[in-house]
């Protein structure tokens, strides 16, 4: 998939999200608007409570919006079933989230087999193409550890082989880094970055790390359930953000798929 | 992908051990439960039914009292005339009256009390046996002139079971103070109390109760070929309430073929088993409820689980399988844990049964019991985990992801 192919994969229209407490309406999204190209790596900033997350659990068709069209490679999402929204998540979305969330019980290769499994993949063609993406991460000898035996940065690893292993053309990632300590988090970043530019996966992430925000082609600023404004960061800021991060744009062992 | 899902199903079990063998208990007490009753219930039909197939269709049974499970009426006996008069009875191609009556049986010093039979020693004496299925297996059978000679029920040649020592063939027995010879031995009939009856002939019954002397408690007919043997039953039992000056329904008799007989007895027992099974049922609806609790709280403390397996793609289908592979999975254990238990529980009762001379106690395991108890407890479990299972399918991925 080419940067080049610059269409539009994610569009949000008018979008509202409002939950209701008691008596109260709150409207975590309001009216927004965005879009976000294929092969696209943008970040959403805001403080807590901006609408960071509605706005990832929307595009990630992990939720649904109250008003308003959400169009995922031109289909609109906003008032599918739970059935075809599953569907989607698990053939086009892949996930990274701040808490990892892996499956406690079952080794990191059976997590990262788990949505192969969704898709009806064949067993043995599973284990294969998991034990790949672990070792792409750099876990390939931590196969068959549960996520309990292993760190923060080797868990949201194996979450970031999860998120590849039924190839999506759209990573989210929300707060990748918010629970892992900066030098592992900065590992963590790098894996996106590569991901990004070696295989073209677009790649939304949410963060409140400003300079962290620097490693995306693109930052939307969130305030309030809607976008107030969008930046996009100089060579030099993302220079310097490499440099902070430790990241110095070189060669990947990152390789493309076949 | 059904491997990965019941993979999954036992690490989950594993992970709550201490739940999961609980909810397995319930429920296997319960198949348990059912597994011995019907393999007895089964042991008891096919013994039943060896009965009748070893006895034959074409027998009648009249019995001086109204039912089998109506006690002696000395007064009821029929008469020489009345067995006269069941003879000529159309249809009725022989027939052989027998004697009974209390007996005291006395052997170094021990006194013991069973049925005395008098029965004949002629041609008609195959009758008996035929209906009591039961063959000479020691000695001889009676013949007519053993006035002072008996042949004796199976447990008399077991050990400690009425006697401390066996009885031998031409052993002397003390029958209500006169000496009696021992010829021979029937072979066992599975009840421990026609397994101690005493034979007799005829002459030799005379001889100890005099006043008993053409008083028959019961008789055996045989039906000829070519006749219902239902029909013939029916007849003889109105020609004789006709005999007596009775009205139809007051009979203090009864005449049926075997056949109804054993019906009648077969049906008393299902309906005991019946009730028996009805409260093992209700066990097994507790462990339903109890499968569906343990279910739930899985559920619960896996709502961020399944969030985690929806958002890579699971469908609610998928969630609804899960959960119920799970559930279904503790029914399978417990139904296979309980056939195990079952099948110890009743191999030791029919061996206990045995030993206390109820060999027609013995309980049989036919497959599909075996595989009816195992698919019946994982039936259980499906449908105790398809509430929670569905519960559990329709949670919102992006609230079961924020539950901690």
């Amino acid at each position: 998939m080419s940067k080049t192919n610059k269409d539009i994969l994610i569009r949000l229209q008018n979008v509202w999200k409002t939950y209701t407490m008691g008596a109260n309406k709150v409207h975590a999204l309001r009216n927004m608007n965005f879009e976000a190209k294929r092969g696209e790596f943008v970040a959403i900033m805001g403080p807590s409570g901006s609408g960071k997350s509605t706005m990832v659990n929307l595009v990630g068709c992990l939720d649904i919006p109250t008003k308003g069209e959400i169009f995922l490679k031109h289909q609109n999402i906003a008032h599918l079933s739970e059935s075809k929204l599953a569907q989607i998540r698990g053939q086009t979305i892949g996930f990274i989230f701040q808490q990892f969330n892996l499956i406690p019980t079952i080794s990191a290769l059976e997590n990262v087999m788990l949505p192969m499994t969704f898709q009806n993949m064949v067993r043995s063609e599973r284990e294969k193409r998991a034990a790949k993406l672990l070792d792409l991460v750099g876990l390939g000898d931590r196969l068959h550890h549960r996520p309990t035996e292993l760190s923060g940065g080797q868990q949201q690893r194996v979450a970031i082989a999860r998120s590849l292993s039924n190839d999506p053309e759209l990573i989210l990632a929300d707060e990748p880094t918010g629970n892992l300590d900066s030098k592992t988090g900065v590992n963590v970043m790098s894996f996106l970055e590569k991901l990004n530019r070696e295989q073209g996966k677009t790649i939304v992430m949410v963060t409140h790390d400003e300079k962290l925000s620097h490693i995306a082609e693109r930052v939307a600023h969130l305030m309030d359930g809607q976008i107030i404004n969008e930046t996009r960061p100089t060579a030099k800021e993302r220079r310097q953000s490499f440099l902070h991060s430790g990241l110095a744009p070189k060669e990947s062992s990152i390789s493309k798929k076949s | 992908m059904i491997r990965d899902i019941i993979t999954y199903a036992v690490n989950n079990l594993r992970n709550r051990k201490m739940r999961s063998w609980l909810t397995v208990l319930s429920i296997l007490i319960g198949i348990a439960a059912i597994f011995t009753l019907v393999s007895f219930g089964q042991g008891l039909s096919s013994y039943v039914n060896g009965l009748a197939s070893k006895m034959g269709t074409d027998k009648i049974i009249a019995l001086s009292s109204k039912s089998l499970t109506s006690g002696i009426n000395e007064e009821l006996f029929f008469t020489q005339d009345e067995v006269n008069l069941l003879g000529k009875v159309k249809g009725v191609a022989e027939l052989s009256p027998n004697y009974l009556k209390g007996v005291q049986v006395t052997k170094d010093k021990k006194v013991v009390y069973s049925f005395g039979i008098g029965m004949s020693t002629g041609k008609d004496r195959r009758l008996v046996e035929e209906v009591f299925t039961v063959d000479i297996i020691r000695g001889r059978a009676l013949k007519t002139g053993d006035r002072n000679k008996v042949v004796l029920g199976y447990n008399y040649l077991v050990p400690d079971k009425i006697f401390k020592k066996p009885v031998k063939v031409g052993d002397k027995l003390d029958i209500n103070g006169r000496l009696f010879e021992v010829v021979g031995f029937f072979d066992e009939l599975g009840n421990p109390s026609d397994d101690r009856n005493v034979y007799f002939t005829y002459a030799g019954f005379e001889s100890l109760f005099p006043d008993l002397k053409d008083r028959y408690y019961q008789i055996i007919m045989r039906s000829s070929a070519d006749t219902v043997p239902a029909t013939v039953a029916a007849r003889a039992k109105e020609k004789l309430r006709k005999y007596r000056g009775l009205k139809e329904g007051e009979e203090n008799f009864d005449i049926q073929t075997f056949e109804q007989a054993l019906q009648t007895f077969t049906s008393i027992i299902t309906v005991i088993n019946s009730i028996l099974l009805l409260i093992a049922l209700v066990s097994l609806i507790i462990a339903g409820v109890n499968i569906m609790n343990t279910m739930y709280t899985a559920v619960l403390e896996r709502t961020k689980e399944i969030g985690i397996m929806k958002a890579v793609g699971a469908q609610n289908k998928d969630i609804l399988v899960i959960v119920v592979v799970e559930s279904s999975l503790l029914g399978v254990i417990g139904g296979i844990i309980g056939v195990m238990l079952g099948w110890g529980i009743s191999s030791l009762g029919g061996k206990i049964a045995a030993g206390a001379g109820y060999a027609l106690l013995s309980p049989v395991f036919p497959l599909w019991l075996i595989l009816g108890c195992i698919f019946f407890g994982g039936g259980i479990g499906a449908l105790a985990g398809y509430f929670p299972a569905r519960s559990a399918s329709r949670l919102r991925p992006v609230d079961s992801l924020r539950y901690e």
